[in-house]
């Protein structure tokens, strides 16, 4: 299990509502590998989007342990993290989250900035992202000039830009049509393919039918983490 | 990029809200405008007024019949003061034994200077001087010479004229020539060297004749006192100088120990302190009220960047989760914060500038020319840290806000 990249054990989350408790996550272990492709289901409220942003180091378990490449996230102080998630890790959103002033380019320069690449550098690596989910002629629009399948494409390249070890990207065609949708989700099979290791969050049949593996979650607890048997190793 | 896109998010926030923004940075503005403005006239003023009271002769005191510079009421008491007559002059030079630099003058204005077919305003100030005048003020001539102590004691109609009576002659050339003061006529001998002037007064507006002329034709019946000038040998002396002055003054005009004097003597520096004084006055107050609308501004700064940080939580949700650490988040406000107060200090700086600049331009073309702008550095250096370190303090709250916000809730802020 050395090689894991990520290894949770009995991590549980909860949210403290006034004198109410709330527990998005009860108990969940799980590792994950390298260049596995995996969709995490389950009904509204199970806990998907709480185990995404754990995985995503940027919320830390209530208990159990959780593991990034041996490392042990509980102990990080909030730097650590910002690192962690900054060189490690490209989050994807279902509502894209880019800033609205900056170019695609400047979008997606960002995490780059933050890791204090030198600046032609960073724009090399963010032109390469770009040209790679086929936006390399919109690199000087703003987001609220790109369809939402295109802002969808810079987030992935915002993502994917630092070379991360794991791509999360919770319900990312949640918020584009199925047409859109299906176009992205190329994307990310593409990425796959290359060698990156994904994990995604949906609610679609159609779209988990891309994974390789796919983990369903109830009331916070894994209710079944199962190979994907329609999966077509294409090639 | 980050220095310079927060620079860029602080100017569009500006413009984004301009009422709330304006106001604040107009309160940021009036700040540094009066530290600029106040420092500026005043510096201006000051520098022209010392260098031309020290020109009046270091260690040198002057005995009058009434103050120069009269900022009492009390014209009563001085109504009834009996004049310094020349005998007094004359008694005061025989006894005095810690110097001998004194000069006796009387000066009266409104005179019209003729030459030829030329006049002149009628606001020439006409001095009787006597031959230590020109030793004792440490006043040259630029042309010409003085009056020979023949001339000054017997009292041959000869004159010395300031350079703002040069135009009185076409060629230039105004030694040799005659001018005309109430009937009289002189010869020109000297011409002063140009001095510019003390506030509202020229002092090249002037002609210098022998005092015994001047008390023969032009002092007034109720007016013949004279000005004593004296001047000590060294700076150690001047109290010396000063002490025996007096006491020589208080026999001279017979006061019983218990009286007061009746004469007013003033050193030099003592007039230089008292403007000194008033303009410092005028700087301290609005110094301290600039920098109490400094303050006030900076309250509004962070109430501006306290909304701009809750405007954008979710942009710092975002930015955190990319891996921007508190430093950069902290970082970046703190760089907005001072942005904008440098924006109202700018503002403030060029208000405070022009309006030094224009209120010297004006004192010059009405009352004393060769005024010289001098440019408040200082104050410009210090508005510039002062909004800097307004900037930083009250943005550090906002940005340590900013900062400390917990990624997930700032990206799930609607
Ligand atoms: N910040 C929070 N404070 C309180 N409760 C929370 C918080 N975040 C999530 N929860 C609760 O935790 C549970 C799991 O939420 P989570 O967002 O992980 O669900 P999800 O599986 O992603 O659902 P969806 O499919 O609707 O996105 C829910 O009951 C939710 O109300
Ligand atoms: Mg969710």
């Amino acid at each position: 299990m050395s090689d894991a990249i990520i290894d949770i054990r009995h991590i549980a989350k909860v949210y403290e509502m006034g004198n109410e408790e709330v527990h998005a996550l009860r108990d969940v272990s799980l590792t994950v590998g390298a260049n596995e492709y995996i969709a995490l289901m389950g009904p509204s409220g199970s806990g998907k989007s709480t185990l995404m942003n754990m995985l995503g180091c940027l919320d830390t378990p209530s208990s159990g342990t959780y593991l990034f490449n041996g490392q042990s996230v509980g102990d990080m102080s909030d730097d650590d993290l910002a690192e962690i998630r900054n060189q490690e890790i490209g989050f994807v959103f279902q509502t894209f989250n880019l800033l609205p002033r900056a170019s695609a380019l400047q979008n997606v320069e960002l995490p780059l900035v933050y890791s204090g690449a030198p600046r032609s550098e960073r724009s090399r690596r963010a032109e390469d992202a770009l040209t790679r989910v086929g936006l390399a002629d919109r690199i000087d629009h703003r987001p609220n000039e790109l369809s939402g399948g295109q802002r969808q494409r810079v987030a992935i390249a915002r993502a994917l830009v630092t070379q991360p070890s794991i791509i999360l990207a919770d319900e990312p065609t949640g918020n584009l049509d199925s047409k859109t949708g299906q176009d992205i989700m190329a994307l990310f099979d593409e990425l796959w393919r290359s060698g990156n290791t994904v994990i995604l969050v949906t609610h679609e049949e159609e779209i988990a039918r891309h994974a390789q593996r796919i983990i369903r979650l109830r009331d916070g607890l894994v209710e079944s983490d199962q190979p994907n048997e329609f999966h077509a190793t294409p090639l | 990029m980050n220095v310079y896109e927060s620079i860029v998010i602080a100017v569009d926030s500006v413009r984004a809200h301009k009422l709330r923004s304006s106001l604040t940075l107009l309160s940021i503005g009036i700040g540094v405008f009066a530290i600029i403005a106040s420092s500026g006239i005043t510096g201006t003023l000051q520098q022209t007024v010392s260098s031309q009271l020290a020109d009046l002769g270091e260690n040198s005191m002057l005995i009058q019949r009434t103050p120069s510079i009269n900022f009492g009421h009390s014209w009563r008491k001085y109504r009834t003061r009996k004049d310094i007559t020349p005998d007094i002059a004359r008694g005061l030079r025989e006894r005095m034994t810690t110097t001998s630099l004194i000069s006796v003058s009387n000066t009266n204005n409104g005179f019209t200077i003729q030459s030829g077919q030329e006049s002149s305003n009628p606001d020439v100030a006409l001095i009787g001087i006597d031959d230590m005048y020109f030793e004792v003020n440490a006043i040259s001539l630029q042309e010409g010479r003085a009056f020979t102590e023949q001339e000054a004691t017997i009292g041959n109609n000869v004159a010395i004229i300031g350079t703002d009576l040069l135009p009185l002659f076409p060629d230039g050339k105004p030694l040799g020539k005659t001018i005309t003061i109430r009937n009289q006529q002189f010869t020109v001998v000297g011409v002063l060297e140009r001095k510019g002037g003390i506030i509202g007064q020229s002092q090249d507006n002037r002609v210098l004749i022998p005092l015994a002329v001047f008390i023969k034709y032009y002092t007034f019946r109720w007016d013949t006192s004279v000005d004593i000038a004296i001047k000590a040998y060294t700076k150690e002396s001047v109290a010396a100088t000063f002490d025996e002055a007096v006491g020589i003054m208080r026999t001279l005009r017979d006061l019983k120990p218990w009286e007061e004097n009746d004469f007013e003597i003033d050193l030099n520096e003592a007039l230089a302190g008292q403007f000194n004084n008033l303009s410092m006055a005028i700087v301290v107050v609005a110094w301290i009220s600039g920098l109490g609308a400094l303050v006030a501004a900076g309250i509004g700064i962070m109430n501006m960047m306290l909304v701009s940080v809750k405007e954008r939580t979710r942009e710092i949700g975002v930015r955190k989760a990319l891996g921007a650490r508190r430093r950069w988040i902290t970082r970046q406000f703190l760089i907005e914060s001072v942005t904008l107060c440098q924006l109202g200090g700018a503002t403030g700086v060029a208000g405070g500038l022009l309006t030094s600049w224009g209120v010297t331009l004006i004192v010059r073309t009405t009352s004393v020319p060769g005024l010289d702008f001098v440019f408040p550095w200082f104050a410009v250096v210090f508005s510039v840290i002062a909004c800097t370190m307004i900037g930083v303090g009250f943005g550090l709250y906002p940005a340590w806000r900013a900062a400390s916000l917990d990624p997930i809730e700032a990206l799930r802020y609607e």
